[in-house]
């Protein structure tokens, strides 16, 4: 009971006022920039040919005002969004009108999830197993040579590297295309000949982003396992003749892990922004430059369908992982 | 290397061969070591009966929905482009005005109240309805119906009534004299499309209204789209006799054509190289990547500038006019002065655009209606540089002088009048830093130790050149090398790129500006109204507000006569036409309200793998875009290579 | 200097602190540099390394050679600013929420995570566009700096959690050791590879965010960065016009910088860990 009182009901507590708090920044924040939806659209609409009339700009405006529900002071705004929100309607978004902000974001997410989070987890375990090894076999000659190429790739600009692995097997080599996430004219299906267009068109990106998250997460468990390998206790359990591969198991990952599980939380939760360049590069479908056009075009209800969705996985993700915590070491305890 | 050069001059195909003997400056990456096909890009198309270009416009953002009317609809995924015509359409490269929908000019009464349209017959739309003067009516009166639309308050202001005595014909009658209340009807690169009645009346709500799948009277139909925006397919109608571009020009040869995105240019040059695209946009040195490691591929031009340097607009600088120091026509004279052109020209575009004195593009029949007409005029004209000195501007020798910089770069261009007018213009202005900083003196300004520019207050000069992020836009290439221009000549110049700049421009938040700086013209005809008229004072707001008209907030009394002027010229009188737009012109050149540089520059190639006959600099049947309403009327002269 | 040569018996040292050395030198010759880094066309176009341009001419008609030595110049000051800054506040609120818990840690906690939870990027993109033509290299580095912190802060704390319930820490207490002083000497040597750790990615993360920012367009391209560099090279289009000389140099500079970041770290937290430092001396 202790445990509910003193550490649960705070925490959860804390968790939705970190939320609330997110939300209403990213509600705010655009407002003050000079992105104005309505005068992207009349941009937009302006540059390309004479269908607006110079003479009854004003018009436009109100009736663009109106159309967009951005009448009103900022503070009626706020209050809508959270009746809206609370509906769980987003509403239109303004540059793509009149195109429901949650029908964008269900176009996207599944491109973006599907991409972020078999790579996530991919060079998580990978870069963390193997990381682990080197750090542990730090002396040996592989484990060296491994750390050295991780050391020359993790610079690597992404958009070069990404580019280079394009020209490599998209151009000399021609194995994989050079842009999309299908074929053009494919269409949507849960059949076989869709699904693997699909990972053949995501190899790219997968690779890329596989390669320098691995190298990442494979230098920061092998440093992290290095010292944890120097500690008293791993000697100690050395000395005692424990099975190798039981001292590694039990004690060094063990110990290691921790912040990498904090640092997989938050990897997982930024997933919700996107992949902003690897959509730039392979020309891939996300939620990356739906965000990023949101910004850009001052597209407020599509910036909050996003971040709102992103702010809520981020903080979820950090909650759970509090409370899971004394499962990986038992020696934190919530007194 | 040996070289053909088709390059038309005066007309005339002028082909000779040339022996390239210098080092070609383009340099080329080792050509893929396994020559393999190409992977196939299309799920479900055949290649060779399919056009693949890309959008100008990028990804689309409402792939779903077909309701250009309302707010932006990235209609050049080939909705303006394939499946519909407008009632007329602008033809730059061949300087005509082309009949769509209508058949024939617009006849207004003799005091601009009233006009008539005539109407093609044998029109159908997409699902064989045909289309009729009551389509256009209903159009009309829908436009003024719904306040959603976005052309809703024009027609509502001007359109007292519209009716059609029979099925061909349309009787507008206007609240208020407008000579060219037709050109909303007018396609350059945006126009008042015609909605088919029968589909938009079933609908209660027409703003709302998805209009999925799109129908319109282009020969080319809805296949599909992808839900991410990326591509959209359009399918050769099998009735293409019914749409005026097989009325007119006989039936389109591709059977799809792909209107695809690619977000990064490396891609989009990739996909080219592997033949994948047929047409793309690219930037001056994508263009050059694409011409060095692709045989089959070609420029508008064969040779050297290579570009499209047809389109109808002029680029520049533009001065927010309501703003110290800009306000003062010297200054912005001095900036304009500073500026040493064919330098500017090699930092901006490689020294391919063609130049322009005026504020229009020196292209088409603009050189021969107005700017050879205004030699004389800019030859003798003088800017007081104080102290009683004058200074004549005009250099009849800047296009040579660009000339001279393309062949010390390496690239082969003959030096022949006729080819340096045709491929850099007529003439711009001096290089005269000294003149410049006699201006800025005479109007207090001064320099400090260190040989830079303190405005009249003693407060260094600082210029921050808005533009946008996308480096191949010509605002970014403008600010880019006139802020290096000015740099050198002693102010503290920089280009502010930044992803706000469509509203710090629109709502007058800059001081200098990469925007165009006068409105494009129409393209064909010799009616200045559309460039002039957006000086109008009535247009001007405040800054913080959005403008309506040019974004430097610039205007005048002088020009407000001009513009009043023109709107009771006949648009048909040519000759009235052309003296009042040289007038508007003369006004603007004294003022000089932004910097007309260089005419919009298109690096854009075509890839002949699988089709040929693309309307290249030698055999310009039509514009050479595929982001312009004319694409369709490309259709039917391309020819498939048979691979 | 006994720790000097103590550190440079590990090779990974002695030649990451030559790089290090080197790439200094190299910025600290951009005051000596003849042509001003922000102007166009002062020398000829594209031309290959030679010995009158040691690493070749770009399209812009720049001195590749001259460019990067500004490019290491601020792109360095960048990075070290923002990593600097954001150490220093990860550390003390890490340590802070991580040894006090309670209170001080939900408190900090609820700052750093409602940082962490905005996307990060909009954020900056946003703040980037507020402070317009003003974002130079110190706004940018503490732009950066504002917003690095908060992850680390995250790790450092659950370190220091795990830490405080070790048997020492209880017997530093119980043996009357200030808070100060255990956190120094009994914390501090734990932190330490961490805390490097984290400036190495927070360096790295820095410099790639700059590198992101500048491809995006959103920094000054006259301010010339390895970012601004790359960005021109990839606009550009070097990579396909074969001028390889124009990519691989910032490419190739970002490594070494790299590189030579991460084997001082790693050498020096080994120095600075003494249970490391005997093991490998035992080793050898």
């Amino acid at each position: 009971m202790t445990f509910i009182r003193r550490y649960l009901i705070p925490r959860l507590i804390q968790y939705v006022l970190v939320t609330f708090l997110g939300i209403t920044a990213v509600f705010f924040i655009p407002r003050f920039l000079p992105n104005d939806p309505i005068v992207r659209t009349i941009t937009a609409i302006q540059s390309r040919g004479a269908t607006l009339d110079p003479a009854t700009i004003d018009e436009t405006v109100t009736n663009l005002k109106r159309m967009y529900g951005l009448e009103g002071s900022w503070l009626e705004q706020y209050g809508n969004f959270w009746l809206r929100l609370f509906r769980a309607d987003f509403g239109v978004s303004f540059f793509q009108f009149p195109t429901p902000v949650s029908k964008l974001i269900g176009i996207a997410l599944p491109w973006t999830a599907g991409l972020l989070l078999t790579t996530t987890f991919l060079n998580w375990t990978l870069g963390n197993i193997i990381g682990g090894l080197a750090g542990y076999y730090s002396r040996n000659r592989w484990s060296r040579a491994l750390d050295a190429v991780a050391m020359v790739i993790r610079p690597l600009p992404y958009y070069i590297f990404a580019f280079a692995l394009l020209l490599l097997l998209a151009y000399w080599v021609r194995w994989f295309p050079v842009s999309g996430g299908t074929a053009i004219g494919r269409k949507v299906a849960f059949n076989w000949p869709f699904i693997k267009d699909v990972l053949w068109h995501s190899f790219l990106p997968a690779l890329s982003l596989t390669i320098l998250g691995g190298a990442v997460n494979f230098q920061t468990m092998k440093l992290i396992v290095q010292n944890v390998n120097a500690e008293n206790y791993v000697q100690y359990a050395k000395l005692g003749g424990i099975n190798e591969s039981r001292i590694v198991s039990k004690y060094v990952i063990r110990n290691a892990i921790l912040p990498q599980i904090t640092n997989l939380a938050l990897a997982l939760g930024q997933i919700f922004s996107g992949a902003l360049i690897t959509e730039i590069v392979f020309s891939y479908p996300g939620l990356g430059t739906l965000l990023y056009n949101a910004i850009v075009t001052g597209d407020y209800n599509l910036i909050m369908g996003i971040t709102t969705i992103s702010i809520v996985a981020i903080t979820t993700a950090i909650l759970v992982v509090d409370l899971l915590y004394p499962f990986w070491d038992p020696r934190i305890r919530y007194m | 290397m040996e070289v053909t050069r088709i390059v038309e001059v005066e007309g005339t195909p002028v082909v000779e061969t040339v022996i390239e003997t210098q080092e070609v400056v383009v340099t080329a990456t080792p050509v893929p070591v396994e020559k393999e096909e190409a992977p196939d890009v299309l799920g479900v198309l055949p290649r060779n009966e399919t056009v693949i270009a890309d959008i100008l416009t990028g990804r689309v953002g409402t792939p779903g929905n077909f309701n250009d009317w309302v707010g932006w609809k990235w209609r050049d995924r080939g909705m303006q482009n394939l499946a519909w015509e407008p009632l007329w359409l602008v033809d730059f490269a061949t300087g005509k005005i082309i009949n769509g929908l209508a058949d024939g000019d617009p006849i207004y009464s003799d005091d601009f109240t009233t006009l008539t349209i005539p109407l093609r017959q044998g029109v159908a739309w997409h699902d064989g309805e045909p289309f009729t003067a009551a389509d256009v009516v209903y159009t009309i009166e829908t436009l003024v119906k719904y306040d959603g639309f976005n052309a809703h308050s024009y027609f509502a202001d001007n359109v007292k009534s519209v009716s059609a005595p029979d099925d061909y014909t349309v009787e507008i009658e206007l609240t208020q004299s407008n000579s060219r209340f037709h050109t909303r009807f007018l396609d350059r690169w945006g126009v008042t499309h015609i909605m088919p009645k029968h589909i938009f009346e079933k609908e209660a709500d027409p703003v709302a209204f998805e209009f999925n799948p799109v129908v319109g009277t282009g020969p080319y139909k809805l296949h599909s789209y992808d839900e991410s925006g990326f591509w959209t397919i359009w399918e050769k109608r099998e009735d293409w006799d019914k749409s005026p571009t097989g009325i007119m020009y006989g039936e389109p040869k591709p059977k799809y054509v792909v209107l695809q995105y690619f977000a990064n240019e490396g891609a989009k040059i990739l996909a080219q190289l592997t033949h994948q695209a047929d047409y793309l946009n690219l930037s001056s040195d994508g263009l050059k990547a694409v011409l060095a490691q692709c045989e089959s591929c070609r420029a508008y031009q064969p040779t050297f500038p290579w570009v499209v340097n047809n389109d109808p607009c002029i680029t520049g600088i533009v001065f927010n006019s309501t703003i110290p120091p800009y306000d003062n026509k010297d200054v912005r004279w001095a900036l304009l002065l500073a500026i040493n052109i064919p330098e500017y020209m090699g930092i901006a575009v490689d020294g391919t655009g063609v130049l322009s004195p005026v504020h229009i593009p020196s292209l088409g029949t603009y050189p021969e209606n107005f700017i050879k007409p205004m030699v004389s005029w800019l030859t003798d004209f003088e800017l007081d540089l104080g102290n009683g000195e004058k200074f004549k501007p005009y250099d009849p020798t800047a296009p040579a002088q660009e000339a001279e910089y393309a062949v010390g770069r390496g690239y082969i261009f003959p030096n022949d009048p006729a080819y340096i007018e045709k491929a850099f213009g007529i003439g711009w202005y001096k290089y005269a830093p000294d003149e410049a900083a006699k201006l800025l003196e005479k109007n207090g300004f001064s320099k400090n130790a260190d040989g830079q520019w303190l405005l009249p207050d003693g407060e260094p000069w600082q210029i921050r050149c808005v533009s946008n992020t996308d480096t191949t836009t010509h605002g970014y290439r403008n600010c880019i090398a006139a802020t290096q221009q000015w740099k050198k000549f002693g102010i503290d110049a920089e280009p502010y790129p930044t992803e706000a700049a469509a509203d710090l421009n629109n709502t007058g938040d800059f001081e200098v500006s990469g925007n165009w700086p006068a409105q494009e013209p129409w393209g064909a005809g010799p009616d200045l109204y559309r460039t002039l008229d957006l000086w109008n004072s009535e247009y001007v707001k405040p800054n913080g507000e959005v403008t309506g008209g040019q974004v430097g907030r610039w205007s005048s009394p002088e020009m407000d006569a001009v513009i009043k002027k023109l709107r009771e010229t006949d648009p048909t009188d040519s000759e009235a036409v052309i003296e009042v737009g040289i007038e508007g012109l003369k006004i603007a050149v004294t003022e000089m309200p932004g910097i007309p540089t260089y005419g919009y520059v298109g690096f854009m190639s075509w890839d002949e793998t699988y089709w040929s006959n693309w309307p290249g600099s030698e055999n310009a049947y039509t514009q050479p875009y595929a982001h312009w309403g004319n694409f369709k009327y490309m259709m039917p002269f391309l020819e498939p290579t048979g691979k | 200097m006994k720790t000097f040569r103590d550190l440079f018996r590990d090779y990974r040292f002695a030649l990451s602190f030559c790089v290090l050395c080197l790439l200094l030198i190299l910025a600290a010759l951009s005051i000596f540099a003849p042509y001003d880094p922000t102007l166009w066309g002062v020398v000829p176009r594209d031309l290959k390394p030679s010995w009158t341009y040691l690493l070749g001419t770009d399209s812009k008609g720049q001195d590749i050679f001259w460019q990067a030595t500004f490019a290491v110049r601020n792109s360095l000051t960048i990075s070290v600013i923002a990593a600097t800054a954001s150490r220093i506040i990860a550390i003390l609120v890490g340590m802070v929420a991580g040894y006090r818990g309670k209170g001080a840690d939900r408190g900090l906690m609820f700052i750093s995570d409602s940082l962490l939870v905005i996307p990060l990027f909009l954020i900056i993109v946003l703040l980037a566009m507020l402070v317009r033509d003003r974002m130079n290299l110190v706004t940018l580095g503490l732009l950066l700096a504002f917003f690095g912190w908060a992850w680390d802060a995250r790790v450092i704390r659950s370190l220091i959690l795990s830490l405080r319930e070790r048997e020492f820490t209880q017997t530093a207490i119980l043996s009357g050791t200030g808070t100060v002083r255990l956190v120094l000497n009994e914390y501090m040597p734990y932190a330490t590879p961490l805390v490097f750790s984290t400036l190495i990615n927070n360096m790295a993360w820095a410099i790639g965010l700059e590198i992101t920012l500048a491809i995006l367009g959103l920094i000054n391209p006259n301010l010339p960065t390895l970012g601004t560099m790359l960005q021109s090279a990839i606009i550009h289009q070097a990579v396909l016009l074969g001028r390889w000389w124009w990519v691989l140099t910032p490419v190739i500079l970002s490594i070494f910088l790299f590189v030579a970041l991460y084997w001082l770290s790693v050498s020096i937290s080994e120095y600075l860990d003494p249970r490391t430092r005997i093991q490998r001396v035992g080793g050898q």
